[in-house]
C-alpha cells in the first residue's frame, strides 16, 4: 500500500427508488480519483440495485438528462472502485452476476478495514 | 519564462467533473515539466483547479479569465 496516496472511500445507501440521489456518488468518486487518489464505492442497503443490469442504462438521474451509465462509465473508466456486500444483495434480491462488469463482493470486516484505513469515508 | 504549451485541453461547455477527468488524463499524456492550457467555462472549475494542484502537486502557472472563459496554465511535475 502506498502510505503517500490519499484515500477516499464512499457508502452508497439509496438505489433506483431515488434516482435523483443516483449519481452524486459517481461523480465525486470520479473527481477524487482524477485527482490521483485511490477511491471506492461500497454499495449496501439500497445501493446495489444501482449496479443491476439494464439499470445504467435506462435509469435517468432526472426527466430528459442522461441515464446512470454515464456516470457510472465515468467513474469506472477513471479506476474507481466498486464494491457491495452479501447481506445487501439478499436484501435487494440480487446475485453478484446480476450486477455490472467489475463488481468486487467484500464482508463487513473487508469494509471496516477499507474505512480505517482510509483518509476519509462519506456516507449517501 | 513559462516552458511552450505542450497542448490545450478545451473544456469549455463542460460541467463538473469533466473538466478535471479530462486534465487528469491529459496530464498523464504530457512529459514532466511540460505545459497544457486548459480553458473552462463553468464556474465550479476555479476552486477545482486549485484543489487539484493541491492534492497532485501540478502546478498552475497562470490563470486569468475573460469574457467568462478561463484559462489555466497547468504543468505536470511528476
Amino acid at each position: 500500500m502506498d502510505e503517500d496516496v490519499k484515500r477516499i472511500l464512499y457508502v452508497q445507501t439509496t438505489g433506483t427508488e431515488q434516482p435523483e440521489r443516483s449519481a452524486t456518488v459517481f461523480f465525486l468518486a470520479a473527481s477524487g480519483a482524477a485527482m490521483d487518489m485511490e477511491v471506492g464505492i461500497f454499495f449496501t442497503q439500497l445501493g446495489p440495485t444501482l449496479l443491476q443490469r439494464g439499470v445504467p442504462e435506462t435509469l435517468r438521474v432526472r426527466k430528459g438528462g442522461v441515464t446512470l451509465g454515464h456516470f457510472i462509465e465515468q467513474a469506472r473508466d477513471i479506476g474507481v472502485k466498486f464494491y457491495v456486500c452479501q447481506p445487501s444483495l439478499e436484501l435487494t434480491e440480487l446475485k453478484l452476476q446480476d450486477l455490472i462488469e467489475g463488481v468486487e463482493m467484500i464482508g463487513g470486516a473487508a469494509f471496516n478495514n477499507m474505512a480505517l484505513e482510509a483518509d476519509q469515508v462519506i456516507c449517501f | 519564462m513559462i516552458a511552450a504549451i505542450a497542448s490545450t485541453l478545451d473544456c469549455r461547455g463542460l460541467l463538473c467533473p469533466l473538466p478535471i477527468i479530462r486534465l487528469s488524463k491529459a496530464v498523464k499524456t504530457v512529459d514532466v515539466g511540460a505545459v497544457i492550457e486548459m480553458l473552462a467555462t463553468d464556474p465550479g472549475s476555479v476552486p477545482d483547479m486549485e484543489a487539484f494542484e493541491h492534492q497532485t502537486g501540478h502546478k498552475i502557472l497562470e490563470r486569468s479569465e475573460a469574457k467568462g472563459t478561463f484559462r489555466f496554465l497547468v504543468q505536470r511535475t511528476k
